[in-house]
C-alpha cells in the first residue's frame, strides 16, 4: 500500500532521516521503534507530505506520491506528537472545526463526532475546554480530531508521551480497535518497546536516522537466537567486575542495572560458571541469576550498544 | 476559509478580553490627553534689564489679542530653564520698544510666535509714533480702534495652496494616533495565532486536509483584519456621535482610510511574524517595535515637528504616519480623494510589499 523508497533528509548538514526504506501492507499494523531523535518524526512527516525528502520516493499503490501530495492526503490520519487542538474550545468543538476542514457537516459529521467521542471514552466530557483536560485525554482527542475522514492509513507518532496508565490502555485499545476491527492500516512510532511489541506485527528499529533492523517479532528476536540474556542481582556494585566481565569472550554487551548487571552472551556451556567465577574473584557475590529470551529491548542494545531510553 | 474564521471568532468569545482592553485604552487615552486639550502655544515673559513688570504686562495685553497663542508673565530665570528643558518652545524678553526671542531650535512653533510679535510690536511702536505727533492721544487710538473694528477692506488669512488657514487639532490627531496605534496591537496579536498554530501543529494538520493554504491565511488574515476595523469603528463612532468629536463632514472616507491601514499594518505584522521564528519572539519584538510607530510617525506631536530627515525618512515605511496624514487632511483640512491619493498609494504599496514578502518568509521557513 505503502512504500518509502530510499528516503534521505538533511536539515543545516545535518542528515535525519539517511537511506530509509520500508513498506506497510493494507490493514497492516506497522511499528516504527527508535529513541528519541532517532528520525522517527521526520520519516512520518515525509510520508504524510508535510516534509519533502532531499533524496528518495514515496508511493502509494504504486504512484510516487511527492508531486501529487493529494493523493496520500485524502487517505491519511496523522496523530502528531504535540496536542495539535486548540486549547480555548472544547473537545467537540474541535472536532467540529477539523471535521469542518475535511468539508465534513450537518448529521453525518455530528454522528462521526459522538462516534469518536465514544471510542476514546471521552462522550461524557465532550463540552469542556481541552485546556481543563489531563495530558492523557488531550493525546485521545489528538487521536480522535485525525480519524473523523475515516482514513485508510493512520500514523501516529509517540501517541502515549508522558501520559497516565489508563489513558494509555484506552490509546492502545483505540488503535488495536482501528486496526483490527475496522481494518485500518496503522503506522505507530514509539520509543516503548512494550507498546510496538503489542500492536503491531512488523516492526522497524531506526536509529540515528536509518533503519538497522527490521521485520517481525519472531525475526528480530532471532537475530539473538545465539544468544541469552543474562540477569544478575549482586549484592554490591562493582566496576571491576562490570569491565573483566566486558572482557570475557562469549560476552557481548553489559549493562548496568538498579540491582546489578544485564549480560547477553553468546550460547556456552560454561558461561554460568564463568560469570560465577569472574564475581567470586571480585568478592561480588551473585545474589540470583536468571536466563530469558531476549527481549525487543536486548535486540536494541545488542544493535546499538545502548538502551532505547538512553 | 470558514472554519478557520469561525475557529478564531470561538476563541474570541471565549476570551474577549484582549480586544475590548484596547478598544477602552483607545478611549482612554484620547480622553486623557486629547480631549478638552488647551492646543495654544504658551511663551513666558519677561521683562529686560531696568523694565518694570507693568511694561511686560501691557505688552502680554497686546500679545494676547490674537487666540492661538497665550503669553504670560514668568520670571526670567524660570522661562530661559523652561527653554533650556525643551519644556516651552520660546520665551520673550520685553524692553520699553523691543523684545528678544529666546530659543533653543528653531520649529514652526517658533517661527509663528516671531511673525505674531513682529506684528504686534510692529503696529504698536507705529501706533505710538503716530500718537506722539497728535494733539489728542487717547482720541487717536480711540478713532484708530473704531477704524480696525469696521475696516473699509478685510484680510483673510490663506495657506500656501489657497485654502482657508484651519486651527489645528491636536486632539482629534491624538484619536487618531492612538486608536491607530491599539488597533495594530490587536492586529499583530490575532495574526500571531498563525506562527502559534505552526507550533501546535494545527497548521499541519490544516495542510493535510482538503484546505488550501491560500485559505488557510485568508482565514486568518481578514480575522485579524476585521476585529482590528471593528475595534477602530467602535472608537471613531463613539467619538464621532457619542462624545461628539470635529472629525470633519467626510465621516464615510475616514473610515475607508481606517480600512486601509488595517490591511496595511495587517501585511506589516505579517512580514514580521514572517521574520520570527516562534510565536514567543513575535511576542517580544512586536511590542517592542510597535511604540515607535507614533513616535516615528509624528503622531503625538504638532505636524512639522519632527525634522531630521533620517526620522522622516523611516516614517516613510511606517503604515500609521500616512494613514495619520490622510486621516487629518481629511478630518480637519477637508482634503478630497485627489489630495489624500499619495497616503492611500502609500499604504496600499506598504501592504503588497509587507505581504508578498511575508508570506513568502513564512513558507521558506517552513520548508
Amino acid at each position: 500500500m505503502i512504500e518509502a523508497l530510499e528516503l534521505r533528509k538533511v536539515f543545516k548538514g545535518k542528515t535525519a532521516v539517511d537511506d530509509v526504506s520500508f513498506y506497510m501492507d493494507e490493514g497492516e499494523s506497522v511499528g516504527l521503534l527508535g529513541p528519541n531523535g532517532a528520525g522517527k518524526s521526520t520519516t512520518i512527516s515525509i510520508i504524510s507530505s508535510l516534509l519533502r525528502p532531499n533524496a528518495g520516493d514515496v508511493r502509494l499503490n504504486g504512484t510516487s506520491v511527492l508531486g501529487k501530495p493529494q493523493l496520500i492526503r485524502q487517505v491519511l490520519g496523522v496523530v502528531p506528537q504535540e496536542i495539535a487542538l486548540y486549547q480555548e474550545l472544547s473537545a467537540y468543538e474541535n472536532l467540529k472545526f477539523f471535521g469542518g476542514l475535511y468539508r465534513l457537516g450537518g448529521k453525518p459529521l455530528e454522528l462521526k463526532i459522538q462516534e469518536l467521542l465514544e471510542m476514546v471514552g471521552l462522550r461524557d466530557r465532550q463540552k469542556e475546554l481541552i485546556k481543563t483536560y489531563s495530558g492523557g485525554m488531550k493525546r485521545r482527542i489528538n487521536i480522535a480530531a485525525a480519524l473523523l475522514h475515516d482514513p485508510k492509513i493512520v500514523i501516529m507518532d509517540e501517541p502515549t508521551v508522558g501520559i497516565d496508565p489508563q489513558s494509555r490502555n484506552h490509546i492502545l485499545e483505540t488503535v488495536r480497535l482501528l486496526n483490527r476491527d475496522r481494518g485500518t492500516t496503522v503506522l505507530y512510532t514509539s520509543h516503548y518497546i512494550e507498546e510496538v511489541e503489542q500492536l503491531c506485527s512488523r516492526i522497524y528499529i531506526m536509529d540515528h536516522g536509518r533503519i538497522i533492523a527490521s521485520g517481525t517479532k519472531e525475526e528480530l528476536r532471532r537475530i539473538l537466537s545465539g544468544e541469552d540474556t543474562l540477569i544478575l542481582q549482586l549484592d554490591k556494585p562493582s566496576k571491576r567486575l562490570t569491565e573483566e566481565l566486558r572482557a570475557l569472550p562469549p560476552i557481548r554487551q553489559v549493562e548496568e542495572t538498579e540491582s546489578g548487571l544485564k549480560l547477553i552472551a553468546a550460547k556456552q556451556s560454561d558461561l554460568l560458571s564463568q560469570v560465577v567465577q569472574t564475581a567470586e574473584r571480585h568478592q561480588v557475590q551473585i545474589t540470583s541469576i536468571h536466563v530469558q529470551t531476549p527481549s525487543l529491548e536486548d535486540v536494541f542494545l545488542h544493535l546499538t550498544g545502548r538502551t532505547l531510553r538512553d | 476559509m470558514n472554519p478557520i474564521f469561525l475557529a478564531q471568532w470561538m476563541k474570541e468569545k471565549r476570551s474577549p478580553i484582549m480586544v475590548l482592553a484596547f478598544c477602552g485604552l483607545s478611549i482612554l487615552a484620547t480622553l486623557l490627553f486629547g480631549f478638552g486639550m488647551d492646543n495654544r502655544i504658551k511663551i513666558g515673559v519677561f521683562p529686560g534689564p531696568g523694565v518694570e513688570a507693568s511694561v511686560a504686562k501691557q505688552w502680554i495685553e497686546h500679545l494676547n489679542e490674537g487666540d492661538a497663542i497665550e503669553f504670560f508673565l514668568q520670571d526670567e530665570e524660570g522661562a530661559r530653564s523652561d527653554v533650556r528643558g525643551s519644556r516651552a518652545d520660546a520665551a520673550v524678553q520685553v524692553m520699553q520698544n523691543e523684545y528678544r526671542l529666546i530659543a533653543s531650535t528653531q520649529n514652526p512653533n517658533v517661527r509663528l510666535v516671531e511673525h505674531h510679535l513682529r506684528a504686534v510690536f510692529q503696529e504698536e511702536l507705529q501706533l505710538r509714533a503716530a500718537a506722539a505727533y497728535a494733539a489728542d492721544e487717547r482720541g487717536l487710538r480711540e478713532e484708530v480702534q473704531r477704524y480696525l473694528e469696521q475696516p473699509p477692506m478685510a484680510v483673510e488669512m490663506r495657506t500656501l495652496d489657497g485654502s482657508e488657514l484651519v486651527r489645528y487639532d491636536m486632539g482629534l490627531q491624538l484619536l487618531f494616533t492612538f486608536t491607530l496605534f491599539l488597533a495594530a496591537f490587536t492586529v499583530g496579536f490575532k495574526l500571531n495565532a498563525i506562527t502559534m498554530e505552526k507550533a501546535a501543529g494545527i497548521w499541519s494538520r490544516m495542510i493535510l486536509s482538503p484546505v488550501r493554504k491560500s485559505e488557510m491565511y485568508l482565514g486568518h488574515l481578514f480575522y485579524s483584519m476585521l476585529i482590528g476595523f471593528i475595534q477602530v469603528l467602535v472608537v471613531f463612532l463613539l467619538f464621532r456621535f457619542g462624545i461628539g468629536f470635529d472629525m470633519g463632514d467626510h465621516f464615510g472616507m475616514l473610515i475607508l482610510v481606517a480600512a486601509l491601514y488595517i490591511l496595511a499594518i495587517t501585511a506589516f505584522c505579517m512580514l514580521l511574524a514572517g521574520i520570527v521564528r516562534t510565536p514567543e519572539q513575535f511576542n517580544m519584538v512586536f511590542p517592542s517595535l510597535v511604540p515607535v510607530m507614533p513616535i516615528l510617525s509624528g503622531g503625538y506631536m504638532p505636524p512639522g515637528t519632527i525634522t531630521n530627515p533620517i526620522l522622516l525618512g523611516i516614517s516613510e515605511i511606517l503604515p500609521l504616519k500616512h494613514a495619520l496624514d490622510a486621516l487629518t487632511g481629511i478630518a480637519i483640512y477637508d482634503k478630497s480623494w485627489l489630495d489624500i491619493l499619495p497616503s492611500i498609494a502609500k499604504l496600499c504599496i506598504i501592504a503588497v510589499i509587507c505581504m508578498g514578502i511575508g508570506i513568502n518568509l513564512m513558507e521558506r521557513r517552513r520548508a
